[in-house]
């Protein structure tokens, strides 16, 4: 199945740039054959740009920085697995407040309705972060040991059979 | 007093929240847009060499790489004294019409234009690009995404990178632009002219069509009297990449006209103990509080700035457009210059006419003889000291300055970004919006948010909502408080 892995973020923001940096890792423990069929790339867009880089893969793994907002305080470096359901359900879908570009999911219903092909299968991987303010190559100790497990985690999600590659 | 508070959630480089505070009438007495500070650029590019500057600064934010990149470059030029040869001028200007042609082109549909083809009071989950799409059809959702590709192909071909472009040297760029790039880069400029003019024309259709939108745009809830701030090139026309920084007054006259170099001497930040991000004005003017006319040195610099502080566009058709522009807004012509239009909604207006001067300056740059000339680089021979390089960035005049050591390693960083060119006229808009929908007894429903929204959205700005962040959106939240801080009452859009 024709993968793209896409760290997110900013790698010189702190803990902005863990998905970037989990994406070199991932890239680096890939054997040449998976190499043939899993392109891993790293980006600090959202909205249609982000979308626009997904079309003409079959499946797609995001990598990115969370923060909660909602009060309840997450420990840094914990690892959330989310689907694309889950972030239509956690973000405000259709909401065009963004002020430069409209929502991923806006994005990716967008590119359904104009008849794009689009990923069948969207996986995120989320890590809570602690410093996204200063810039810094450095992520936090808590986040930086959240990358070899979260590596680990793309990873065999990579090497287990697609669940619809029929 | 009351205060309400508009609240972003998410995180980054969006994280902007607005603050209203009302009397103890009910009515607004004061309104702030707050950005958190991102911290500690200046140490983390000291001790670097310069020449990465390019590549580090175009890191800064998801929304404009190639800005960042464009104006590092050029600081480069100057900080190691070399003038690139002419292609290498031209092949830059190419790629940044390419880049200038996505990003109008991405604000317009899934910003600008919904609340217009939806409506200002239009339901919230249809204001955005797939309501466009709804109303307009599909093609339309075809043809940006069409638009945003064959500009994002341009973009790495010269760029050397999709997103984070990497070609930019002192005195040169790294990509010649051979004989089959130019072809396709020519059909591509042509395809972005008629998408222009179709934006143009749905824009008429649409927005000036409409009694009721002229009326908005024209209203004085989004109008204010302040200098404008653009690059001109020799003709005073419109550039984007390069020129000198022309300001014009609030009735039009050109007030100063320098080189990016010393921009110290004309332009002054303000600070404000509730902001982190500093207030630049005019320092030939002097800064007079939150007020605009005359006296205040509050300067806006956005497309419609570019188009009233230049006498036109270099390009004819975009030129017909400016001069429908102003006599369409009812704008004078005196001395050879329209006076300026200071409806700040008209923004779109201008940034449209600014997409087909982008991409007819493509065509024109696609078309030039030299541009396939492969000899991009003049070597460099001098000793590095300080260089200012600046571009417009679609949001404003972007400004990098660097210092360096004899060995070209930074000793001092400044940059003067688009959106804060503008952070004083959006602290006005939001203020004299809020002003004129919250009165004492008003209910904050989500129409009176979306439009306060409006009158900061037209600026574009770059504090972009995290455009890579989760959940990646910018849900508002409304809070009003009493005196002691209690919450009075809530009210939010999309929020978990």
């Amino acid at each position: 199945m024709k993968t793209l892995v896409v760290g997110l973020g900013n790698p010189i923001l702190t803990d902005d740039g863990v998905g970037v940096k989990a994406a070199f890792e991932i890239e680096a423990q890939l054997s040449e054959e998976e190499r043939q069929s899993i392109a891993i790339t790293e980006a600090s867009v959202g909205g249609l740009r982000l979308m626009e880089l997904m079309i003409g893969y079959e499946r797609v793994i995001l990598i990115d920085a969370i923060q909660h907002t909602n009060g309840y305080k997450h420990p840094t470096g914990t690892i959330f697995t989310l689907s694309a359901d889950d972030l239509r359900n956690i973000s405000p879908t259709q909401h065009s407040a963004s002020a430069h570009d409209t929502s991923l999911i806006t994005a990716l219903e967008m590119a359904k309705r104009i008849g794009m092909p689009i990923p069948r299968e969207i996986s995120i991987y989320a890590v809570e972060v602690e410093n996204i303010l200063e810039f810094n190559d450095q992520p936090t100790p808590a986040v930086a040991a959240a990358i070899p497990k979260v590596t680990a985690m793309v990873l065999e999600e990579l090497r287990l059979s697609p669940k619809s590659s029929g | 007093m009351k205060r309400i508070t508009i609240d972003p959630i998410t995180r980054l480089e969006g994280h902007g929240k607005i603050e209203i505070f009302l009397d103890d009438e009910g009515n607004v007495d004061n309104a702030y847009l707050q950005i958190p500070e991102l911290r500690g650029f200046e140490q983390f590019s000291v001790g670097r060499p310069a020449e990465e500057m390019p590549r580090i600064t175009n890191r800064i934010c998801g929304v404009c790489p190639e800005a960042h990149h464009m104006a590092g470059t050029k600081a480069l030029d100057a900080l190691f004294q070399v003038e690139p040869p002419s292609v290498v001028k031209k092949i830059r200007e190419l790629f940044y019409s390419a880049f200038y042609c996505t990003d109008h082109t991405v604000h317009f549909y899934a910003l600008g234009a919904p609340d217009f083809i939806i409506g200002p009071e239009g339901p919230p989950a249809e204001r955005n690009i797939l309501g466009v799409i709804h109303k307009v059809g599909v093609d339309i959702g075809k043809q940006v995404i069409a638009c945003r590709k064959r500009n994002h192909e341009v973009i790495q071909w010269l760029g050397g990178r999709g997103i984070h472009p990497v070609a930019g040297l002192p005195g040169g760029w790294s990509v010649a632009v051979t004989e089959e790039m130019r072809k396709e880069i020519e059909v591509f400029a042509r395809q972005n002219i008629d998408f222009a003019l179709f934006s143009l024309q749905l824009f008429e259709d649409v927005v000036l069509g409409n009694q009721a939108y002229v009326d908005l745009i024209l209203s004085d809830t989004f109008a204010h009297s302040t200098y404008y701030m653009g690059t001109v090139d020799e003709n005073n026309h419109i550039n984007f990449y390069d020129g000198k920084i022309r300001v014009t007054d609030p009735e039009g006259k050109e007030f100063v006209k320098y080189d990016a170099k010393d921009y110290t001497q004309h332009i002054a930040e303000h600070v404000e103990p509730w902001s982190y991000l500093k207030f630049p004005y005019l320092k030939g003017v002097g800064w007079k509080g939150f007020t605009d006319g005359m006296d205040s040195g509050i300067y806006c610099a956005t497309p419609l700035s570019r188009l009233n502080a230049a006498d036109g566009m270099a390009t004819p058709q975009a030129q017909e457009f400016f001069e429908k522009f102003y006599e369409t807004l009812g704008s004078k012509k005196t001395n050879g210059r329209y006076a300026p239009v200071h409806a700040r909604l008209a923004t779109h207006w201008a940034r449209l006419i600014e997409l087909l001067y982008a991409a007819e300056r493509m065509l024109e740059l696609a078309t030039d003889p030299e541009i396939t000339d492969p000899k991009v680089r003049t070597p460099i021979t001098t000793t590095p000291k300080e260089g200012v390089g600046s571009v417009e960035a679609p949001r404003g005049t972007l400004t990098h300055h660097y210092q360096t050591d004899e060995k070209g390693i930074l000793t001092k960083v400044n940059l003067v970004v688009g959106t804060t060119n503008n952070n004083a006229p959006i602290t006005m808009s939001i203020k004299k919006a809020a002003q004129g929908l919250i009165t004492k007894g008003t209910e904050v429903r989500e129409g009176i948010l979306n439009t306060i929204e409006m009158a900061f959205r037209n600026y574009d700005p770059c504090m972009s909502c995290a455009t890579h962040s989760l959940p990646g959106q910018m849900p508002l939240e409304v809070i009003i408080r009493d005196t002691n801080g209690e919450v009075l009452d809530r009210l939010s859009q999309f929020i978990e």
